[in-house]
């Protein structure tokens, strides 16, 4: 046997009997490949940008403890993002619990309604907004019309515009993770508690509810990693006066062109982002989470 | 419109709104401008690109600009034996930086402003302007610099609801809701809000600058709690016509349009607004090189500056234009001698060197 040949056999033994997880990896190859080329790297060369732009060193990052108007503008970020999964959560359990415990012909109109709005640009819900809560807007005229107020409620140009907005684009991520977390509940552990002598209320508190969190915890990362970057609704229903990470990154960018702290934000925010979901994956499935499984 | 606009950007917005929209050829036409143009000059390559050097990229943004563009500056330029492309794609400070700093540079002359001198100047992004073919006699040489050229003038003026306020209101009434209560807005962006604060607050046009950055923000933190700011020019329009505001500070061609929509409920004066550039710029590295500023030279004329004042109220460069303008449209021209007297005049030489910090501090001021 001459060596040429031992290699070519030993060649056509590695494509034939590699291990199956060799053939998933040559499988997807291509796809990691164009992944890598396309899309890793060039977020990387951005984010490196956060270390070289304008002088190479920690001085982007340096901001972060000196920088009152960026400080300030994290601040904003997170109290919004957190009060809007609050107020999320609790309208989404509410939804999600009618939701399991509906008819299945009510059923399907309800999930209509909490899916149509997904399908609508988040551009002309806030618009819509804009009509319901303005000065002169539905709501107002209706309130003054009835006499509950005398002048018209501040409705909007603010951070309770803001958070009505964000929170009915984020309704839809809350209530889906919620629902298909507590259609998986076994309601005879209901049952059973009722029958050894709770009172609805205790086998809601002790029982159902408990069973409930891992979906409460996953739409809770889900709505607040969304709302982190939230963009289009803070510009538009603020006022011009609620800025947020993603509206501060774009100027950066675009208009005083410091690109080196647009990508230092911007890193901080896939850093913040990726650590919640590594935290998430630890305590839900995240395939369940979403959809695949 | 969630995004900060332009005033240059806002044009092509408005003319929209106004009724043209976008025809089918205009679509193609843009198209072609957008994707064809630049990749034909990208590939053509030396010999090809020396040939084509006659061509002329010029980019605004797009949309019923295209057209207007077309008849005021395309075609006189096309008469003298000169080519321009059109390309509505924008040309924001970021993208024309990303394009000189790869070297890959498929814009000549770019519809700018202030702050797209202020910005990319010291990154060196900017040509010079080469004043032995541009004629700064057809100028008013205020708004001539170094690396950008006046284009057309706009204006940034006090407007205000005759059915909320009785009365002109002056800027000093913009800061007082104890005389005229009630929301008030302003433009997201710290270049003209300032000046205007300035002026309210006593100092007189012709010592504006160097702006009391200080003493402005005072000045608009003492009203904040009543004020909104808007980032497109459609917003300003929308805020006004609905009645969410008694007053605004927004640019001319919207007041112009809201006088008219609203049958005179909202009205405007040119007194104590100001008076802006805006600016062709030339990216370092241009393709056609020196041929852009022979394309500017070219736009000077004033007939094509009188057919976009007519086409989308942007106020004629050339002092001479002045004689041409009907006389209709004479109340209607932020460069109109007597509209442009009774206004202060924007200083570049501040925003280079102090825009893009005001700017942020401006924007933390409004949203702490």
């Amino acid at each position: 046997m001459t060596a040429p040949a031992d290699s070519a056999r030993s060649r056509a033994g590695l494509s034939l009997f590699a291990s199956p997880a060799t053939r998933y990896w040559l499988l997807i190859a291509p796809a990691l490949l164009l992944m890598g080329v396309f899309y890793i790297y060039p977020i990387g060369r951005v984010l490196w940008m956060s270390f070289t732009v304008p002088t190479t060193g920690l001085d982007n990052y340096e901001l972060l403890a000196s920088s009152a108007s960026i400080q300030r503008m994290l601040w904003t970020t997170a109290r919004i993002s957190v009060l809007t999964t609050i107020f999320t959560l609790l309208l989404a359990y509410v939804v999600a619990y009618a939701l399991v415990h509906a008819s299945p012909k009510v059923q399907r109109w309800m999930f209509l309604g909490v899916l149509v709005p997904l399908w609508i640009s988040v551009l002309v819900r806030a618009f819509a907004w804009f009509v319901l809560l303005r000065r002169e807007g539905l709501i107002n005229s209706a309130l003054m019309a009835t006499g509950v107020t005398d002048s018209p409620l501040s409705l909007i140009w603010n951070e309770t515009g803001v958070m009505i907005g964000m929170v009915h684009y984020m309704l839809p991520l809350g209530i889906l993770p919620i629902f298909s977390n507590m259609r998986d509940i076994d309601q005879r552990c209901i049952a059973a508690a009722r029958g050894l002598g709770a009172s609805r209320f205790e086998a809601f508190w002790r029982v159902f509810l408990p069973l409930s969190l891992p979906g409460v915890v996953g739409a809770s990362i889900l709505v607040f990693i969304f709302s982190l970057g939230f963009f289009v609704t803070p510009a538009l229903l603020g006022g011009g006066k609620t800025l947020m990470i993603a509206e501060y990154i774009k100027v950066q960018i675009l208009e005083v062109v410091r690109w080196g702290v647009a990508s230092m934000l911007a890193a901080v925010l896939l850093i913040v982002i990726g650590v919640l979901l590594a935290a998430l994956s630890r305590l839900v499935n995240l395939r369940k989470l979403f959809g695949a499984g | 419109m969630m995004e900060k606009q332009s005033f240059a950007e806002d044009c092509r917005a408005l003319a929209a709104e106004l009724g043209g929209g976008q025809t089918r050829r205009d679509l193609i036409r843009s198209a072609l401008a957008l994707g064809i143009a630049p990749a034909a000059l990208a590939l053509g390559g030396g010999a090809a690109r020396a040939q084509a050097g006659k061509e002329v990229v010029l980019v605004n943004f797009g949309g019923v600009a295209m057209k207007a563009f077309d008849e005021a500056y395309v075609k006189p330029f096309a008469a003298q034996g000169g080519k321009i492309v059109l390309d509505g794609s924008g040309a924001l400070n970021g993208k024309i930086l990303t394009m000189v700093q790869s070297r890959h540079v498929t814009w000549d002359i770019c519809d700018a402003g202030i702050t797209t001198l202020a910005e990319l100047g010291p990154h060196g992004a900017l040509e010079k302007i080469d004043y032995s073919i541009v004629d700064k006699t057809k100028l008013d040489p205020t708004f001539a610099y170094d690396e950008g050229v006046v284009n057309y003038m706009f204006s940034s003026v006090l407007a205000w609801d005759k059915s909320k306020i009785s009365g002109e209101p002056t800027l000093a009434d913009f800061f007082d809701t104890k005389k005229y209560p009630g929301r008030r807005m302003m433009r997201k962006d710290s270049q003209a809000m300032l000046e205007f604060a300035l002026l309210a607050d006593g100092v007189p046009k012709d010592k504006l600058y160097p702006l009391d950055v200080k003493r402005a923000f005072a000045k608009i933190a003492t009203i904040k709690k009543d004020l909104l700011f808007w980032n497109s020019g459609s917003e300003s329009q929308s805020l006004m016509r609905d009645g969410e505001c008694v007053m605004g500070l927004l640019w001319h061609t919207r007041a112009n349009v809201l006088a008219d929509e609203t049958q005179g409920r909202v009205t405007y004066t040119f007194k104590d607004g100001l008076l802006q550039p805006g600016l062709w710029v030339v990216p370092k590295g241009n393709p056609a090189g020196k041929e852009a500023m022979r394309a500017i030279a070219s736009m000077q004329q004033p007939e094509g500056q009188v057919k976009l004042l007519a086409a989308m109220g942007n106020g004629p460069s050339n002092p001479a234009a002045d004689a041409l303008v009907p006389a209709e449209l004479k109340k209607k021209n932020p460069s109109d001698a007597a509209n442009a007297a009774v206004q202060a005049k924007i200083n570049a030489d501040w925003y280079k060197a102090n825009h893009s910090k005001t700017f942020q501090s401006f924007l933390d001021l409004i949203s702490s």
